[in-house]
């Protein structure tokens, strides 16, 4: 009979945080959008490196040139770019299983609301790392392919190896940025859209033409861990400064969105 | 092999649940035993889903407890091994594997992944295991939301509407396996709008409207006192008459130029008017439309 199969002990083999963070993983692998969102950092990165290598200079604005070691940096830092795509994918985490309405299997699963949140941001930071490092060793390929076509500086190995961890760092923490951003808005279209004209526009003005306040906010602290130089060679927060900032405004976001799930109800 | 203590008593007490403006259960309580079928019951909107997400947790209750074997949901150990649900407006990411969205839940739940073939195959969805979702239909999803529910091997199973979109061989299937899980001794609650889907399945009923229990009770026990005896002669006026002689408790009533006898047997009935020389052309005892009785019940409110 097959149900005495069913009444056999499951197993738990693995400790509770754990599962719920495979169970995570598999929910992303198990659908395709990872991998549209992956050839997008690819795209993404490829535009930015070969914009920064090859585009003539502005009348103007004083960009940091190649012949530089804030120039050469800022090459290697537009590797770091997976990070807008782990923002969004964190964003859709979440907002996904409010669409498909698939949050009531999840908390049926799990009915502790704390864990699950923990266990989708570890998921995502997961993602968000691996898209980093997919995107880092793809942009350093490009721009080391590219460099020999200009004039440039030595290539800073050091702070290639400093701007590597620093992009793993940065797109974990914006993925799980994205999960709270995707908890505290719900609605999927208004969160994707929301985030990118956030990030793509607003931030990025403030970041550059207004870096005293822009540097502060999570753009700008990203800047800072990436190592990289604004117009007319404005400097943004140290690594280990931006790092730090760059944590809080990822705390603060999680925490809020951590207590806005604990008793909502789910209908 | 399952024993008659595989299921837990669902315990729903003084349950109140107020959204912004409406109040959606109000003062409910009713409990549910293991090894029956119970039928959850009322019109679209009554609360009965409500009901059922408090029981999950997944609603939190104005006020009133909603307990499984004396226990919210939350405080389970391994909740989905104790109680399996099926709940409408629980959806499927449309490019998943209905493999991968078992595989996901038995994950997250601590459940051994070996349990999903299992499932796909009591449910009748082996060959789809490896579909998207996006592409099934209403009637596989159903198969699909009870194959999640069993994931734990639960003793109770609380399943929402699960008949919609079943076809009438899906309906006969259900039936048969909610009896089979119920001959287990689990404790199954079926909810349904419908009690003419569920009434061959059931064997107590919970009756809810506008949030507000009904009746709860045996299902035959519904229909007790609704039943009557169709009669047609040609000198109704004489059998009446002579009813209200020999039979004093029994009332008449006229309808359709046949008289309905309530609280009279048809041999009684048979026997008076053999005695009183009344011609009879029809003795027929009649039971009560179920349906009707529900729709009395719960005021016709149904949509």
């Amino acid at each position: 009979m097959s149900t005495d199969t069913l009444t056999a002990p499951a197993p738990a083999h693995l400790a509770a945080p754990s599962r719920l963070v495979s169970a995570e993983l598999l929910k992303v692998t198990s659908t395709k959008m990872w991998l549209g969102m992956l050839v997008g950092v690819v795209l993404f990165i490829g535009i930015g490196i070969v914009a920064t290598i090859l585009a003539p200079e502005q009348p103007g604005v004083v960009v940091p040139r190649l012949t530089t070691p804030e120039g050469l940096r800022n090459v290697f830092g537009q590797a770091g770019g997976a990070y807008l795509f782990a923002i969004v994918i964190g964003t859709m985490g979440m907002t996904q299983e409010l669409r498909h309405q698939t949050l009531t299997s999840t908390l049926l699963a799990e009915p502790r609301r704390n864990r699950v949140m923990v266990a989708k941001m570890a998921a995502y930071a997961v993602i968000g790392a691996v898209y980093a490092v997919i995107g880092v060793v793809f942009g350093y390929v490009l721009a080391l392919a590219l460099l020999p076509l200009k004039t440039h500086a030595d290539i800073p190995w050091t702070a290639m190896w400093q701007i590597a961890g620093g992009a793993v760092l940065g797109c974990a923490l914006f993925a799980v940025l994205g999960v709270a951003l995707g908890t505290l808005i719900r609605n999927q279209i208004a969160a994707i859209l929301g985030v990118l004209v956030w990030v793509l526009i607003i931030e990025s003005l403030l970041v550059s033409f207004l870096p005293k306040f822009g540097k502060w906010l999570p753009g700008g602290a990203l800047n800072g861990i990436l190592q990289a130089t604004g117009p007319n060679n404005t400097s943004y927060l140290p690594v280990w400064g931006g790092a730090l900032v760059l944590i809080g405004w990822t705390a603060v976001f999680a925490a809020l969105a951590a207590a806005t799930t604990q008793r909502r109800d789910v209908t | 092999m399952t024993t008659a203590s595989l299921g837990a008593t669902i315990d729903v007490a003084g349950l109140t649940k107020q959204f912004d403006t409406v109040l959606a259960v109000d003062d409910l309580t009713f409990s549910v035993g293991p090894g029956r079928v119970t039928g959850f019951l009322g019109p679209n909107g009554a609360g009965k889903t409500t009901t059922l997400r408090c029981l999950l947790g997944l609603v939190a209750p104005t006020s009133g407890s909603a307990t499984i074997d004396g226990k919210h949901y939350h405080d389970l150990p391994h909740p989905m091994r104790i109680v399996g649900s099926a709940l409408e407006a629980t959806g499927f990411h449309p490019g998943r594997s209905a493999q991968n969205h078992l595989r996901v839940l038995a994950r997250a739940a601590g459940i051994d992944e070996r349990r999903v073939p299992e499932v796909l195959e009591l449910v009748g969805l082996v060959d789809s295991a490896t579909r998207t979702v996006g592409g099934f239909s209403l009637g596989m999803r159903q198969r699909l939301q009870l194959a999640a529910a069993l994931l734990g091997d639960p003793g109770v199973l609380l399943l929402d509407e699960p008949a919609n979109g079943l076809d009438p061989e899906g309906i006969a299937w259900l039936r048969a396996f909610l009896r089979y899980l119920a001959g287990q001794g689990r404790t199954v609650l079926v909810s349904s709008h419908v009690l003419s889907e569920v009434e061959q399945t059931v064997d107590d009923v919970v009756i809810i409207a506008n949030g507000r229990l009904v009746r709860a009770c045996p299902l035959d026990e519904l229909t007790a006192g609704h039943s009557h005896v169709v009669v047609r002669t040609p000198t109704p006026q004489q059998l009446a008459d002579a009813l209200a002689a020999h039979a004093p408790g029994a009332r008449v009533s006229t309808e359709d130029g046949s008289l309905h006898v309530v609280d009279a047997d048809a041999a009684t009935i048979g026997h008076i008017a053999f005695g009183a020389q009344v011609e009879l052309h029809e003795l027929r005892p009649a039971s009560s439309d179920l349906e009707e009785v529900f729709l009395s019940l719960t005021g016709g409110a149904t949509s």
